[in-house]
């Protein structure tokens, strides 16, 4: 069984599930200690000490389907199959080996008399000499179920049947019993076979979830953001949420490490009072704490939806960790949503933004009238503590692009960081006016893809609100 | 101390908790293989009660450390009681002084006074908090440590060196070794990641909403003064409204208080009136509020 659990832990590593080595020593001490009678308790002892996050527990639920039979069920189906007979057979069987000194190979003791388990276990191995781990396509089941039919020596197997038949016989057993139990052993040794099939169409089945995982895991997070479908829009936005959570916990640590400061000479003499005037427990000034201030501009013009879509995620989740936090949309008006993203569920706000925020979305996006209405509007609320985030593919519809505008804006803040969801060989061409904005912004990012995405989290959290303050 | 994952299940269910097979089993492990165990889920599921309860069947003294940011070293392992040390040094100034009047030498002196060291730094000036009591303690105990998601992460990675070993050092006394393994239970409500090396050592279990039979069994075994058939359309009506897109949906703890309530209203089923104005048990949002109210015919339809 160990084996069978390494297996299942190799392939839940597949499917991108951490698991250490100490946590694989812990699933097998659990699985000695539960045992296997109850398919429920051993899958949750396997979950237990292999699964860590919420998240993951549907991959493993999928996962341990395809790798653990209903050895249940599939005893109570075998037992269905033989009928009422079996445990007076089986007792007949063990009558004849005490008392007429039965003795039979292996591999029909395990046909006759063996647990599901059992069975499965033999089966497996067969499968292993049998070169299973070749198959791939649905038309070599039979092939396969053959070969590892082969493996098992069917002439034995007949010769010990013939064998016990005869002894029966010579126990002078009438013909309709003796037929009752030839048939009964020859259905139990066609269960065997249909498991052996079962196995191989369960192996094709595991092979062909596993080259489907790796698939999609490959693709989505190269995919150009506008190409992806509304379902891998919607896989996507775990991935997002995961970001957001990234950036609050990186932001958290970071404020508490600059907690102390100075010596607060003031608060430890006070202190010290207690102890007689010696100055027993130190007292440190408390260093301002600087909240990051974060503007953010979306476009939500037709030609970038999916891209603002995962931005409009990441700054919903945004404002939900911090205070000062103010986001806009624009195409070529712009309006504050803030408020609105606040009050909406995320699903909500983002429908709402894309579709029924106060902006004209018939217009064609026009980023430099954007830009000098928000400069004209909201340069007061700017400083130095802020931070501004643009979405934005930066094609102007050979608008005046008001270059001016964002750097005016640039002289009150912190930084500008510019997100691009169109490749970088695209900047400049045709009536997309990226160079022109580019020298104002301290950061530009092409975010095509959501892997990009991630990167520019990363370097954001691990660099710009690091740097300085 | 637990014969099987049954047993266990019993037990639970004998001191008023409805524990199912995962809970148990995940129970069972720890015991069996003397690891921690994560809890995680919504607020309001039943993490901290799985700790006390766990306690009460086994007959063990809770410990509890709540965690906070800002938790530090000094208020979960132990602290050093400067100012009784200092009372003892100013009240036993004489004999002190009676110690050292015949010594030849200052080293002389020092000398003795340093053979009197175990009398200054010893237990009587430590106070242990929760996790050397713990560790500290003759019986076997449970340690619940809550909220661990609120502490730093600092903090956490602390917390591992003694959940591995099960022993802290004290560097004025030594290493403090641990006579019984604790049951060790934390509880996070997920505020923030915990790290890997946390989560590899502990056992992780994940407790969500329960299905509509088990709450139904948990209010009927909370709220004995319930009738069957209000408990039902209780049960129903929270599943439903958990259904809604809320900010915080209402949890295990939110019905059983509701349940509570309707019995003290005397209710015997539920209308629109009834359920507008005891609202306010099951859901605390204001937006919640709204939007429940909202959708409250859906909600009341066909409760049975």
């Amino acid at each position: 069984m160990d084996q069978r659990i390494l297996e299942f832990i190799g392939d839940l590593r597949r499917a991108e599930l951490r698991i250490s080595p100490s946590e694989a020593l812990d699933a097998l001490a659990a699985s000695t200690e539960i045992g296997l009678e109850s398919r429920e308790t051993f899958k949750a002892a396997l979950a237990t000490t292999l699964v860590k996050e919420s998240r993951d527990y549907a991959t493993f639920d999928r996962i341990f389907d395809l790798y653990f039979l209903d050895l249940q069920a599939l005893g109570s189906g075998l037992k269905k199959a033989l009928g009422p007979e079996d445990p007076r057979i089986q007792e007949m069987l063990d009558r004849l080996a005490s008392e007429e000194g039965l003795e039979m190979d292996e591999l029909t003791e395990l046909m006759l008399r063996g647990e599901g388990s059992d069975m499965e276990m033999a089966i497996r191995e067969g499968g292993q000499t049998a070169g299973l781990e070749r198959l791939m396509y649905f038309l070599q089941t039979g092939y396969f179920s053959r070969r590892i039919y082969d493996k098992f020596d069917w002439e034995a197997i007949e010769r010990d049947l013939s064998r016990i038949m005869q002894m029966l016989e010579a126990k002078g057993m009438d013909p309709g019993m003796l037929a009752r139990i030839r048939n009964y052993l020859d259905l139990r040794l066609e269960a065997f076979r249909k498991m052996i099939r079962q196995h191989v169409e369960r192996e094709l089945e595991r092979r062909a979830y596993r080259a489907g995982e790796r698939l999609t895991r490959e693709v989505l997070t190269d995919k150009p953001l506008f190409a992806l479908s509304p379902d891998e829009v919607a896989q996507m936005k775990a991935v997002v949420a995961r970001l957001a959570r990234k950036i609050k916990d990186a932001l958290a640590m970071r404020q508490r490490q600059e907690e102390k400061g100075r010596l607060d000479s003031r608060r430890t003499i006070r202190k010290s009072l207690q102890y007689g005037g010696i100055p027993m427990e130190i007292r440190f000034r408390r260093r301002h704490r600087e909240k990051p201030k974060l503007v953010t501009l979306c476009d939500v013009s037709d030609s970038v939806r999916n891209a603002s879509r995962f931005m409009l995620q990441l700054v919903w989740s945004l404002q939900e960790c911090f205070s000062r936090v103010r986001s806009y949309v624009f195409v070529s008006e712009i309006a504050e949503v803030t408020q609105a993203f606040n009050t909406y569920t995320v699903d909500r706000a983002i429908e709402w933004a894309l579709k029924a925020s106060p902006v004209d979305y018939h217009c064609r996006s026009d980023f430099g009238y954007a830009f000098n209405r928000f400069s004209h509007t909201e340069i007061e609320s700017l400083d130095r503590k802020t931070t501004v985030l643009i979405l934005g593919d930066a094609r102007n519809n050979y608008n005046d692009p008001q270059a001016w505008a964002i750097r005016q804006i640039r002289e009150r803040v912190k930084g500008i960081i510019w997100l691009n969801p169109e490749g970088q060989w695209g900047w400049g061409i045709g009536d997309s006016v990226m160079p022109l904005y580019a020298p104002a912004c301290d950061i530009v990012k092409e975010c095509r893809t959501m892997g990009q995405l991630v990167e520019v989290v990363d370097q954001l959290v691990h660099q710009w609100w690091r740097r300085g303050r | 101390m637990f014969q099987s994952v049954e047993d266990v299940q019993q037990h639970f269910k004998n001191a008023r908790y409805i524990a199912n097979r995962r809970i148990s089993t995940v129970v069972f492990l720890a015991e069996r293989m003397g690891r921690p165990v994560l809890v995680e889920g919504p607020a309001g599921v039943g993490k901290t009660e799985l700790a006390k309860t766990l306690a009460e069947i086994t007959n063990r003294r809770l410990i509890r450390l709540q965690c906070y940011e800002g938790l530090d070293e000094g208020k979960a392992l132990y602290e050093w009681k400067y100012a009784k040390q200092l009372l003892y040094t100013q009240l036993l100034r004489e004999r002190i002084g009676e110690l050292i009047a015949d010594a030849p030498s200052l080293t002389d002196a020092v000398a003795r006074i340093s053979g009197q060291d175990d009398a200054f730094f010893s237990h009587a000036f430590l106070a242990p908090r929760p996790l050397l009591q713990a560790i500290e303690s003759p019986d076997p105990v449970v340690l619940l440590i809550d909220e661990i998601d609120k502490a730093e992460p600092e903090f956490e990675a602390f917390l591992l060196e003694v959940l591995s070993d099960f022993q802290v050092t004290v560097p004025e006394l030594g290493t403090i070794k641990a006579k019984n393994i604790p049951l060790v239970v934390l509880t996070s409500n997920n505020a923030r990641e915990l790290s890997d090396g946390l989560k590899r050592r502990c056992l992780h279990l994940f407790i969500d909403f329960p299905p509509p039979d088990e709450e139904l069994a948990i209010i009927r075994l909370k709220v004995p003064e319930v009738s069957e058939r209000l408990a039902q359309t209780v049960v129903t009506a929270v599943q439903r409204i958990r259904g809604l897109e809320l900010r915080k949906a209402p949890s295990v703890s939110e019905s059983l208080d509701w349940a509570r309530s309707l019995v003290i209203l005397n209710a015997d089923a539920l209308d629109r009136e009834l359920v507008e104005s005891t609202l306010t048990m099951l859901v605390k949002h204001e937006k919640d509020l709204e939007r429940v109210k909202g959708a409250l015919d859906k909600v009341l339809t066909d409760l049975g």
